[in-house]
């Protein structure tokens, strides 16, 4: 039968036609699909409905299913609709989470279809996760750490026996993360635990993604699957998209560095009053305060109308924010990537990004959250933090024009990630090694995992480590009777449980009014450097610190109107490759004044004064900035490559400098250049400026240049985390066990010195070279550079371009001196003080 | 590196312990013993071999100032009984002459039998020897003694110019107390605020260095 005089796809169709809209052609196609049994990967704009197009197939599905089991049942005069969970919805975001099951709850209203919708995350009350327990629902929203939880549960087979589908939702935004492992990971259990049971059934496994770089390997990740039929729907409609700056009157108002461009909030205010909901974003949960508190002090009939939305506010309150935004009741909203995804909020017809959004992906997912209905146009507002930013907004105009959007890079071989995961099922129901062994091999992110490797995880989890270091007394995972491995000690599960996820965070402690009221979470380290009595802004609120108690920070309402901000760790994103090539040819177009961008119009005064001060760079020059002040003696250079690529460029020169003469650097960069700081004269000049920045010998050079050890130290502490090396503090569900307490970095020396075949260290060097380093980029950029006029420049004061990196800055310590020579030479200048740094440890 | 502290010639050693020749006493604090089998209990793997190296490197300084009395103020067990304190025992046996004496810290949760099997003399709170008093965290109170203690881990940063930064154990010497470094390298830093007056010993790869505040 064809799909079309199906009975399920007729009343979807009249349904449609009842509420006056036709569906697109990459529905229908999705639609086709589904039936045929197809798993695959759909692709269209923001706001045209990517839910329906499987969420529906799969009702369809059921409605054929029921109308042919009815005429079944009419001829063997039984009845019986199978229940139990159908469909999982994966969706990377809490937030998220709420809005489709209203969605889908409509959509089955209305159809009169007797599903019953779910939704479980961090946010569930327990009392909805018990009536689960009971009796699943049909559809279940869940985030990739929820579906592991389950999986930590007993008997969870029981829950998947009607499984039809599993669908990733925003699959882009999970591809280049462990939680995207840990979603492959599920699947291939969930999809395991079917083929036991009933292997006759088919389970389809769809995502369903923005536009990416590299869609058909995203495809590859979510169905590695053999067995599976599968396919790319993208569909042809393009979301229209203004993209406007908001420009100071003059360029002097626009700060070089540093200053979040809060001189431009004025002009905020009319295009807020002018638009029905606007969504303000920035990049940092600390500056989404900032500039709340900014807007207020610029108009005060904004109180009440303006809400501040990030991932440290809590739940109700941000529940509330988002029901709000639904209604129409908010004129503004200030949000962090807590609101970057798919939720349609129908009033917001604006949207204004602060500051870089670095990646061109970013931008115009961003973009997208406002005009969510089809054919409508999209607008976003770009507010430059600082001068230079200018050019990144002319630079992702253009990528917008051209799709030149970026990709991601699937992780693999995340042994934390895969040992956590094993954990996991060993505290459920237990598992059988060579089963699992043959279900994560077929996993995109464990294709390549040896049986030795395997072997070792298994050693690790079971009896410690490998058999050439000793782990007496060690108890974690056991094999049972029945021959599976599992955790019989009731308090590590507990432990585990806590635990589950690859998020790794600073500890975290609520926020409390004295009088009751929960307002959001806050990081210990910043709260140790509180005094009672001190203020600081939470939420858009003004606080006074009282004390901390039993893991919750005690406030009361501050009389201040302006207080310091926390500043919350996170990472800082760097520059993409695609927006860095953009930038340097939009310096061109700026000089030689062959462009349509009044972005860079409007810089020319300040591209001017550098031009005075030092030189700008063209596309293909490479400029070198020396400057001696009394800090020392600088050394400035700008590949415009982002932050990531300067960081390693910085050591690798800074190497190859020691190796002229015994000299220590301290590094700082941004995404435009970076500088070495010495005390030292640098010994630099014309004649060695190529060999400096040389690809030849590039491998061997970073090997021995950078500090592999710290980077792997850095990443090692997400490690130790994720395998449950060491535990974060939960806010709230802090376990109080003072025995157990250590830091990753203490782990890390341990390994490094008794365990050096541990899997886990293995894996940081790994995550250091591979995501840190980005070796083929560095190469090219270098290689760039050869072909690059080279321009040195003496100047005596910092100048428009050094200025940021001065000023925005992550210092590294980079040294060819000899350990001891350092120390000496450190001591003699102990007229720099010992300062302190509060920090906790087991003692 | 010596010392002059309250008129006494105390020897600081880079293997993190004092040797103080006048009662020939050699005093380390918080040696953590358990604390890696401790940790594999509960299912975190932790290598048993640093516990013996932990060992060794007190072997070592018993070798070179051949003490009477190994003075530990507190934290010398951590928890409980287990594995590692096994080996301790070997390692007792070895040096039957030599008189341990603890000072009993927050993690020392043996039971008084247990100490006395192993050949330890456990004192509550602390143990007084003119000019000092060894207690396991310094007291809030001050008096005519100056305290030595453990308990703290200490760390200092050690800053140069170009914003440059190195951190290493330490020993503190302030107007009122001391405080040794952690023993055991199984354990974490943590760095000291500084008054004025307040010595620092930087313990570094080579050498016990002096640091002014």
């Amino acid at each position: 039968m064809k799909l079309e005089s199906s009975y399920g796809y007729k009343q979807i169709i009249n349904w449609l036609k009842l509420n006056k809209k036709k569906p697109f052609k990459f529905q229908t196609d999705a639609w086709q699909y589904y039936a045929e049994g197809y798993s695959g990967l759909v692709n269209a704009p923001t706001g045209f409905g990517k839910t329906y197009s499987i969420f529906l197939a799969v009702v369809i599905d059921e409605l054929n299913k029921r109308a042919e089991q009815e005429t079944l049942a009419f001829k063997s005069k039984q009845k019986k609709n199978t229940t139990g969970l159908k469909l999982i919805w994966i969706t990377p975001l809490r937030s998220l989470a709420k809005d489709l099951a209203r969605a889908m709850r409509e959509v089955c209203d209305e159809l009169q279809l007797d599903w019953i919708v779910g939704v479980r995350n961090g946010d569930t009350p327990q009392s909805e996760k018990l009536r689960q327990k009971k009796q699943m629902p049909e559809v279940l929203i869940i985030t990739p750490e929820s579906m592991h939880l389950l999986l930590a549960q007993k008997s969870t087979f029981n829950y998947f026996d009607q499984l039809q589908c599993i669908v990733a939702d925003e699959w882009h935004e999970l591809l280049g993360s462990k939680r995207g492992v840990m979603a492959e990971l599920a699947i291939s259990r969930i999809k395991g635990l079917l083929i036991e049971q009933h292997p006759e059934r088919l389970l389809r496994i769809w995502g369903i993604s923005a536009t990416i770089g590299n869609m058909e390997q995203a495809m590859d990740v979510l169905v590695p699957y053999t067995d599976l039929l599968k396919t790319i729907i993208k569909s042809d409609i393009r979301k229209k998209i203004v993209i406007k700056s908001i420009l100071p009157d003059h360029i002097d108002m626009l700060p070089w560095a540093g200053h979040l461009g809060h001189k431009l909030a004025s002009k905020l205010i009319p295009i807020i009053n002018k638009s029905k909901t606007t969504l303000i974003f920035t990049n940092t949960r600390g500056q989404a305060e900032l500039w709340y508190q900014t807007l207020l002090a610029q108009d005060e009939n904004l109180a009440g109308l303006l809400a501040i939305h990030h991932g440290s506010i809590d739940y109700e309150l941000r529940n509330w924010i988002e029901d709000a935004l639904h209604s129409g009741v908010l004129k503004a909203v200030v949000c962090t990537s807590s609101l970057d995804l798919g939720v349609d909020f129908k009033p917001v017809d604006t949207v204004v990004q602060i500051g870089s959004p670095k990646g061109v992906a970013r931008f115009l997912q961003r973009a997208g959250r406002s005009g969510h209905s089809p054919h409508e146009t999209s607008k976003i507002y770009f507010l430059p933090t600082h001068a230079l930013e200018l050019v990144e907004a002319a630079a992702i105009k253009e990528a917008a024009k051209t799709q030149n959007i970026e990709s991601r890079e699937p992780i693999v071989m995340s042994f934390d990630t895969l040992i956590q995961y094993l954990v996991t099922l060993a505290v459920g129901d237990g598992f059988d090694d060579e089963k699992i062994f043959f279900e994560i091999k077929q996993t995109h992110a464990f294709r390549e995992l040896l049986p030795q490797e395997w072997n070792w995880i298994m050693q690790f989890i079971t009896t410690g480590g490998d058999s050439l270091t000793a782990y007496d007394e060690f108890s974690k995972v056991n094999k049972t009777t029945d021959g599976l491995w599992k955790v019989e000690n009731r308090q590590i599960a507990m432990r585990h449980r806590l635990h589950i996820g690859t998020i790794v965070s600073d500890a975290m402690l609520k926020v409390k009014y004295l009088t009751g009221g929960y307002v959001g979470m806050i990081e210990e380290s910043f709260i140790s450097r509180m005094k009672p009595g001190s203020s600081f802004t939470l939420a858009g609120r003004v606080l006074e610190f009282v004390m901390v108690k039993e893991m919750m920070v005690l406030v009361r309402k501050s009389k201040l109107k302006q207080a310091i901000s926390p500043s919350w760790m996170g990472g800082r994103m760097s520059l993409t490759a695609n927006l860095g090539n953009l930038l340097r040819k939009k310096y061109n177009e700026t000089l030689d004044k062959q462009h349509d961008d009044e972005e860079l119009d409007f810089i020319l005064p300040l591209f001017e004064q550098q031009a005075k001060v030092s030189h700008v760079p063209r596309s293909d020059e490479f400029l070198i900035e020396l400057i001696n002040t009394k800090d020392g003696y600088h050394f400035f250079a700008y590949p415009f490559e982002g932050r990531q690529v300067h960081e390693i460029m910085a050591a690798l020169i800074a190497y190859r400098l020691g190796r002229l003469q015994p000299i220590s650097f301290s590094i700082a960069m941004n995404d435009y250049g970076f500088e070495l700081l010495s005390e030292q004269p640098i010994p630099l000049e014309e004649s060695n400026i190529k060999e400096l920045f040389s690809p030849t010998n590039l491998t061997d050079d970073i090997v021995a240049s950078i500090n592999a050890t710290e980077m792997a130290r850095r990443k090692f502490r997400d490690i130790a985390c994720i395998s449950g090396l060491v535990f974060q503090g939960y806010p709230g569900k802090y376990v109080a066990n003072k025995h157990l307490q250590s830091s990753s970095s203490l782990f890390f020396n341990v390994f490094s010195d008794y365990d050096k075949h541990n899997l886990l260290l293995r894996q940081s060097y790994d995550e250091a070279f591979y995501q840190q380093i980005e070796e083929p980029r560095l190469a090219a950029a270098l290689h760039r550079i050869q072909a690059s006029k080279v321009i040195i420049m003496k100047t005596e004061t910092y100048t428009p371009l050094c200025f940021p990196i001065k000023v925005d800055s992550l210092r590294d310590n980079m040294s060819s001196e000899e350990l001891s020579q350092r120390i000496e030479r450190m001591t003699a200048e102990s007229e720099k003080k010992i300062t302190s740094k509060k920090k906790k440890n087991d003692h | 590196m010596t010392i002059d502290c309250k008129g006494e010639q105390l020897i600081l050693s880079s293997d993190r312990a004092i040797y103080w020749q006048a009662k020939k006493m050699l005093i380390i604090s918080d040696l953590h013993i358990g604390k890696s089998a401790h940790f594999r209990k509960s299912g975190i793997p932790v290598p048993d071999s640093i516990n013996l190296t932990d060992l060794q490197r007190l072997t070592a300084l018993v070798a070179e100032f051949n003490p009477e009395t190994l003075l530990v103020t507190g934290d010398m067990f951590h928890n409980n009984i287990n594995s590692d304190t096994n080996t301790f025992m070997h390692w007792r046996k070895s040096f039957a002459h030599l008189k341990v004496v603890l000072i009993k810290g927050n993690h020392d949760n043996l039971k008084n039998e247990d100490y006395d099997a192993l050949g330890i003399d456990v004192y509550q709170k602390e143990l007084l020897a003119a000019p000092f008093r060894f207690i396991h965290d310094k007291p809030s109170e001050v008096d005519e003694y100056y305290n030595i203690s453990g308990h703290i881990h200490p760390g200092v940063i050690i800053y140069g110019k170009a914003k440059q930064q190195l951190k290493f154990p330490c020993f503190y010497f302030g107007s009122d107390y001391a405080i040794l470094p952690a023993f055991s390298v199984f354990t974490g830093l943590k760095v000291l605020d500084s008054k004025q007056g307040d010595r620092f010993y930087a313990i570094t790869p080579a050498k016990v260095i002096t640091i002014k505040a």
